[in-house]
Parts: C-alpha cells; sequence; structure tokens
C-alpha cells in the first residue's frame, strides 16, 4: 500500500461532514470493536480497523467494504469510546459516500424500492394472503405512497444499482 | 562464649505464619542450647513488637538477639536499634530470614517449619560468636566533585554549591550544556532549550562556590568516602580566555574544517573554534588533533590575527589535584550510531538523520536557522517518516531496554515539523507509545489530532534511496497492510547508551555498571542515586535512559544525598569489615590484587597484610582467597559459618 499515493485527501473529506470531525481522536484502542455485537458474529466487521483505514486514506477499500453496511446502529461504540469518537455518525457518513459512487449494496436498494412500493420492508406474497384469508383475517392494505414521499426527500430513491458492491 | 540468647519470632501477618508454624519454632528454640528466652509475635516490627523486645532483654538480662522475620535488608536497622537502646551493642543482634528464603518460597508448612527451625538456630550459633563492634568513624572533606556538565551535572552542582558547599564541576568538553543545549524546544511544553538551559550555564559560571573545568578529564581517584583524592587531567585549549575577546576573527583565517559536534556533524567548524555562541566558558578551544600544527611555521594564522594575543602555542596539559568528600557522576549518554542500522542505510543517506541532527534543523541556532531543509539538495521536505524504537527494545541485534524519551520527542518532532511546514506529512512509525509523565498524553494526542501526524503501528523493514526519495517499507498492523511511504527525509529515534568512555570513567572510580553499562545504582527503589561505592553519587541519563525532568529531579536528589554526608564531621560506617589475624598472615599477598576496593595493604615493615577498614566494604573476597585463614571477616568467621552450615546439616 502506497501511502504516498493515497494523501491525506480521504480523511480531510470524511471530516469536513461535522458529524465525522472526531474522528482524528480516535487513537485505536479498539473498545468500539469489543462492545461491538455484530464483531461477535462477524469478525471481519471492526470499528478500529475502518476507523484507522479512513485516517490512512484508504479511499476504494472502504466504500467497497460491504462491512459499512453491516452495522445495527445499536451506537454501543460511541457510548464507550474513551476518546468520544461518533463512529456511528462517521459510518453514516461512509454509507452516504459510498452510496453515492454507487457502492449501495444490491439488496440494499431492493429494500428500499419495496419500502418505497408497500411502505413495508417484506413482499406481500400471494402465500401470505392465502393464510389470511384461511384464517379468516382481514386483507393486508398497505400503501407506499407516504413512506415514498418521505424517502424521496432524502434523495434514496436516486440510488442507483451499479453492480459494484 | 554468650549463653543469655533471646529468639523472637515474627508471623509477618500470614507473610510467615501462613506458611511456618511460628509457635513451634519458638517452642523448639526456647529449649535450644543458649538460648533462655523465644517467644512469637504477630508484628516483631511493630512498636508493640518492639517494646517486647527491649522489655525481654531486660527482664531475663539477655546478652544477644535473633529475631527471627523477614530479610535483614529490611528490618536489621530497626531491631538492632531496639538491641541498643535496651543496653546492648547492637552487633549482638542478628537476623534469621525465615520469610524470603522460607516461608515465601515454599507450600509444605511441615517442612517449611522444620528448615525455619534450622535457619533460626543456625543463626543462634552465629550470634552466639558474634563479637560486639562499633561503627568506624571516617573524617568528611566537605567538598564535593560533579563529573560530566550537562544538565544533571548542572543541578547537582547548583544544589551542593547553593548549600554552602564547594564544588568542583568538570567535563569534558569545552562546554558545560551537555545535550540539552543542542535541542530545539522541549516537550511537552515547548520551551525553547536554550532559553532554560542558558540561565542555568550562567549561574554556574558565576557560582562563587563552584570551580568549573571544561575541556578536563578524570585521570585518578583514590581513597574512599568522605576521602577522595583527584587528579585531574586540564587540556590545553591554547587559549586565554581571559585575553579572548571573542572577535573570531581565529576561525575566518583557518584553513581546517572538520564535521562540528554540536550541530551532530550538519555543519563543519574550524579547528579552532567556540562550540556555540553561549558556551561557557565563553571562549575559543584550539582542537590540536585536527590542527595543522601550533608551529607558527606550520601554520600559525590564527595567532597572526589574534590582536589581543590570546593564542598562547605553548599551553600545557595540567594536572590539578583536589580531595573531595563525595562525587556525582552524572556521565550522561550519546546516541546509539545510524552506523548499527543496516537495513536504514548504516547512516549513508544524508536524508535519514538520527533525533539529534532533527533537534539541530529546528533549532533556531542550527545549520539551517529553524528552517526545515533536507540536508541533500536544502528542499523543504514534504514527507517525512519518523520511525520510532530504532535500536531500542531489540535484544537480538541492538538494545533490549526502551530508551524512553523517544516516544515524546518524536511526537514533538512530528509537531514541530508541521508548524514548520504545515501542507507537509508527518508520519510515525511506533510499536507502543510509551506518554508516562505529566502531560504527555496529551502532548501525543495534541500530534495526532491537530496537527493530522499519522501514527502507523509497526516497525520499518527497510529504508532506502530512490530517485530522490527516501522509500520506507514497513506494516500498518492496525489495518494489517504493508506500507510504502516515498518520503523526503527519516528521521531515526536511536536507542540511548551510556555516553562514550563510561566504562574508562567507571574503572578509575569504581563503580559498578549495569548490564547495559549504565551507572548502577545501589537498591533500584530505595537508592536510586546512591552507587554501591560509598560516596559516589549517580544521576541523569548516564544512570539508565531518562528525561529532563527526571534527570533534574535525579541531581537534586543526588545533592541533597551529598549535602547531608557533609551535615556532620564525622562519617559512621559499618564495622562488618575484613580483619588480619597477624600470627596466621604469611604475606603472600594473594589478598591484594584481589580486592576490589583497594582495602588491602602490605606491612614492609612486618611483612604482613593489614586492613584500610575505611575502603574495606566487607565482600569477603579475600577470606575466600586467603591460604592460611588469616583473613577473617568480622562476625562472619570461619568458625562462625561452619557451626551455621553444620547446624544446617544437622539430623540430615
Amino acid at each position: 500500500m502506497k501511502l504516498s499515493e493515497l494523501g491525506p485527501e480521504f480523511k480531510t473529506e470524511v471530516m469536513s461532514h461535522k458529524e465525522a470531525e472526531g474522528l482524528n481522536l480516535c487513537f485505536a484502542c479498539g473498545t468500539c470493536t469489543a462492545g461491538c455485537p455484530i464483531h461477535e458474529i462477524f469478525y471481519e466487521y471492526d470499528p478500529r480497523k475502518l476507523a484507522k483505514m479512513v485516517k490512512l486514506g484508504m479511499r476504494e477499500e472502504v466504500l467497497a467494504s460491504p462491512y459499512i453496511w453491516y452495522c445495527t446502529t445499536c451506537r454501543n461504540c460511541e457510548q464507550r469510546c474513551p476518546q468520544n469518537v461518533k463512529f456511528f455518525d462517521i459510518l453514516n457518513v461512509l454509507k452516504n459516500m459510498a452510496a453515492k459512487e454507487g457502492y449501495a449494496p444490491h439488496s440494499w436498494i431492493e429494500q428500499t424500492k419495496q419500502i418505497m412500493k408497500n411502505g413495508i420492508i417484506f413482499s406481500i406474497t400471494e402465500e401470505l394472503k392465502e393464510k389470511r384469508r384461511a384464517l379468516s383475517l382481514p386483507a393486508l392494505k398497505y400503501n407506499g405512497e407516504r413512506a415514498k414521499k418521505i424517502l424521496k426527500l432524502t434523495g434514496i430513491d436516486k440510488v442507483k444499482d451499479q453492480g459494484k458492491a | 562464649m554468650k549463653k543469655r540468647t533471646g529468639v523472637f519470632v515474627c508471623h509477618c501477618g500470614i507473610n510467615i505464619a501462613g506458611t511456618v508454624d511460628v509457635k513451634d519454632v519458638a517452642k523448639e528454640l526456647s529449649k535450644y542450647e543458649g538460648v533462655v528466652h523465644a517467644e512469637d509475635y504477630v508484628y516483631m516490627c511493630s512498636d508493640p513488637g518492639q517494646k517486647l523486645i527491649e522489655n525481654a532483654i531486660k527482664e531475663h538480662k539477655l546478652d544477644s538477639v535473633v529475631v527471627a522475620c523477614c530479610s535483614p535488608s529490611l528490618h536489621e536497622k530497626t531491631f538492632r536499634n531496639v538491641t541498643q537502646s535496651a543496653g546492648l551493642n547492637p552487633y549482638q543482634c542478628e537476623i534469621a530470614n525465615i520469610r524470603e528464603q522460607c516461608s515465601w518460597v515454599h507450600k509444605d508448612k511441615e517442612k517449611a517449619t522444620s528448615k525455619a527451625k534450622k535457619i533460626v538456630k543456625s543463626i543462634v550459633q552465629k550470634v552466639l560468636r558474634n563479637e560486639s563492634l562499633e561503627p568506624i568513624s571516617v573524617p568528611v572533606t566537605k567538598r564535593a566533585l560533579v563529573i560530566g556538565g550537562g544538565i544533571s551535572g548542572i543541578q547537582a552542582a547548583l544544589d551542593i554549591a547553593d548549600g554552602g558547599h564547594e564544588v568542583i564541576l568538570v567535563e569534558r568538553s569545552p562546554s558545560i550544556g551537555g545535550h540539552m543545549i543542542q535541542l530545539s524546544e522541549t516537550f511537552p511544553t515547548l520551551d525553547c532549550s536554550q532559553c532554560i538551559m542558558t540561565p542555568k550555564m550562567v549561574e554556574v559560571a558565576n557560582h562563587p562556590k563552584i570551580k568549573l573545568m571544561t575541556y578536563s578529564e578524570i585521570q585518578e581517584v583514590t581513597g574512599y568516602v568522605g576521602n577522595f583524592k583527584v587528579k585531574i587531567l586540564k587540556k590545553p585549549t591554547y587559549v586565554d580566555p581571559d585575553v579572548c575577546t571573542l572577535c573570531d576573527e581565529c576561525t575566518k583565517v583557518c584553513p581546517v574544517v572538520v564535521p562540528n559536534e554540536f550541530d551532530e556533524g550538519l555543519t563543519g567548524r574550524k579547528a579552532i573554534y567556540i562550540p556555540f555562541p553561549q558556551a561557557i566558558p565563553a571562549t575559543y578551544t584550539l582542537d590540536i588533533e585536527n590542527c595543522p600544527g601550533v608551529l607558527p611555521i606550520a601554520c600559525g594564522k590564527c595567532a597572526d590575527v589574534c590582536e589581543p594575543n590570546a593564542i598562547d602555542f605553548d599551553m600545557k596539559p595540567e594536572i590539578v589535584e583536589e580531595e573531595v568528600g563525595a562525587i556525582v557522576v552524572t556521565t550522561g549518554y550519546d546516541l546509539y550510531s545510524k552506523k548499527n542500522m543496516a537495513e536504514y542505510g548504516r547512516g549513508k543517506y544524508p536524508d535519514v538523520l538520527d533525533g539529534l541532527q532533527f533537534e539541530r534543523l529546528l533549532s533556531a541556532s542550527g545549520p539551517t536557522a529553524g528552517e526545515i531543509l533536507r540536508p541533500s539538495d536544502h528542499k523543504v521536505p514534504k514527507e517525512v517518516v519518523f520511525i520510532q524504537c530504532c535500536g531500542s527494545r531489540d535484544p537480538e541485534l541492538h538494545k533490549p531496554y526502551c530508551s524512553k524519551i523517544c516516544c515524546m520527542y518524536t511526537a514533538k518532532h512530528a509537531l514541530l515539523y508541521k508548524e514548520h511546514v504545515p501542507d507537509g506529512q508527518a508520519y510515525v512509525f511506533y510499536i507502543d507509545i510509551r506518554s508516562g509523565g505529566k502531560n504527555y498524553e496529551e502532548f501525543v494526542q495534541r500530534a495526532v489530532e491537530e496537527e493530522g501526524v499519522v501514527y502507523l503501528r509497526g516497525k520499518v523493514s527497510k529504508v532506502f534511496q530512490n530517485n530522490g526519495k527516501v522509500t520506507v517499507w514497513g506494516v500498518d498492523t492496525l489495518t494489517g497492510k504493508d506500507i510504502e511511504i516515498n518520503a523526503d527525509m527519516v528521521v531515526l529515534a536511536m536507542a540511548m547508551e551510556p555516553s562514550h568512555q563510561t566504562d574508562e570513567l567507571a574503572k578509575q572510580l569504581k563503580i559498578a555498571l549495569d548490564k547495559d553499562g549504565f551507572l548502577a545504582e545501589a537498591h533500584p527503589k530505595l537508592r536510586p542515586v546512591e552507587s554501591v561505592t560509598g560516596g559516589l553519587f549517580v544521576a541523569g541519563a548516564g544512570q539508565a535512559p531518562k528525561d529532563i525532568p527526571e534527570a533534574v529531579a535525579q541531581a537534586s536528589g543526588a545533592a541533597s544525598k551529598v549535602q547531608a554526608m557533609f551535615s556532620g564531621d564525622v562519617l559512621h560506617q559499618e564495622p562488618i569489615v575484613a580483619a588480619v589475624d597477624e600470627e596466621l598472615c604469611s604475606g603472600c599477598k594473594l589478598c591484594i590484587p584481589i580486592c576490589p576496593y583497594d582495602a588491602r595493604v602490605f606491612d614492609e615493615e612486618k611483612g604482613i597484610v593489614s586492613v584500610n577498614e575505611v575502603l574495606c566494604e566487607g565482600c569477603g573476597s579475600c577470606i575466600a582467597a586467603c591460604p592460611s585463614g588469616a583473613a577473617q571477616q568480622k562476625n562472619f568467621t570461619d568458625d562462625q559459618i561452619y557451626s551455621m552450615v553444620n547446624t544446617i546439616l544437622e539430623g540430615d
């Protein structure tokens, strides 16, 4: 990895977002990783390592990484951080950057489409409808219109699946 | 031989009583030969414990005491004082160590108890044969010698002199100031080093109680604590400091250029030179080894241009003899040479500097007047890599120890570099960051947070020159990535080692060195400024790698020890020394070269050897060497040792 070529630009770009300003405070103690429930299951998901990768300017590797999408948003990491680094917020900055550059995972885009269509993340399948009928339950009536309105305000509808992820 | 011994067995809480049946030990000892009283108590060193011994001595008319407790290095003094206040000679009290040598190292209670009994019995056997001894009194010369004129030596000299005692401060180089005067700023406050150092140097120069001898070396030290005789070689500077006006005309005409030590070789100096503008003493020195010849026919240009005629080619080396009572050794450190680092270019690459060279680059008085320009092409380096632990923490190839100050000065270097070159990038390779010290951790974080210094956790495998760049190959273990940086300059935080010639001086002084060649202290925790040899004190980086605040504190500590020594007119020394049985000594002189303290003297008239009790440290080497048994250690005679050994082996 040629550090002279990577340069500090990526770190500066991430830190230009107010919520990610604290990245420089990280001294890589690993408290975030130690308390992360995802890391317990997926060893590869490592907040400490991701923070260090951003600091070293590893732009492509970070944005293309599937792991930045693994976070369950429990915020244990920032509750416990001795340096008050908002890793959850930094991760959001990274996800936004990744999405803009076409690294949003296929499954994530499919889920977004589903919400905009039906207002919920799951599909209302024929099988489900049949089950409800057999139990004499009323038919589900979901309307994605309101969700669509909100999601459009966030610009999420413009995220294209570029097949990069 | 005495017959009224008292035995006192200490529980030390459960430290001893947990493993040794102390009551059983006391019970058995009460029936032992020569013992008229034995008892146990939970903490014998406590005030009631001491009273118990004192009362028992009086009540049972004891003539000797054995306390079975911890190591004599801890409470021997306590119990000897108790014995003395009860009216006995303190050397009639002995310690049986049943803690460190028994309860702490065993688990089986029965066996440990049996061993404890044997230990106590053997000490009873010893004390039965003990002589009553009186401490040896030695007069004390209330003048001190301080060797080394760095910050530690300066501090020690000033403190002793301020206490009202004369001090001779000897420095090898032409000026005092040591390494500290070379530094740019000092962590963590970034005080300018020269600004805080020069007032102290001036104070030394002007102090009525300090005799400053620069360009001088210790040639011989004889004598002993309180009474040393020192021969100091004062090398000729060939310049009369009282006449020299510091006009600098001489250096302009001097044709010789050699590497400048003060600038760590980054610049040259002439053969006649002043080390740096604020040098103390403020005078020039003619470096005779590099001068083409002091004969005017060979060169003599400097003398020609010297208007006040300060240059005296006939100046001769001088031996100055001084008598002192105490010596403070502050010989300081040198950097481990870059030449030892094969993978980092062995010092051959011009843009790979060591820490002190980078200090000179940063310094306003340095070769670039404080601008950061790399040596090869005088361009501003835009990417600088700092490598920590160069030669430190590497027991296989280099030094096993941590040099302690490199984490801090590297953070300082990186921070100051960013202040000088705001658009530059600083990288630091480290193994661990050790920033223990007041405001130190905050200082390192400041470099990271405010100056964006990139810390990479790992060692550098290789540094090499590459198209005008210095390429660094390393690893960042936190991301698990191999790292390559095409840097403009590399700074190596080289290990600290004892200053060159420390070993030679140590032989003169008979002061012990540790396994790494640093000056050895008498006890790592409780006697950190004394050496094992009486009257010799240590301070500063010559004792172990340390930073300025610690060096100053240790120097003040040594100075206060010296002043305590000078507070009375006589010193009292332990009388546990060697003695010679004149009837048995054949005058074979075997013991003389064996004595490490030169304490054994051959008496030509009697044809036998005698002991200088003041010099003798009671090490016992001569006793082991003596073929006739004439040499005996007081209260450690062969008779005593054999009776102890027999007691230990009894019944086995």
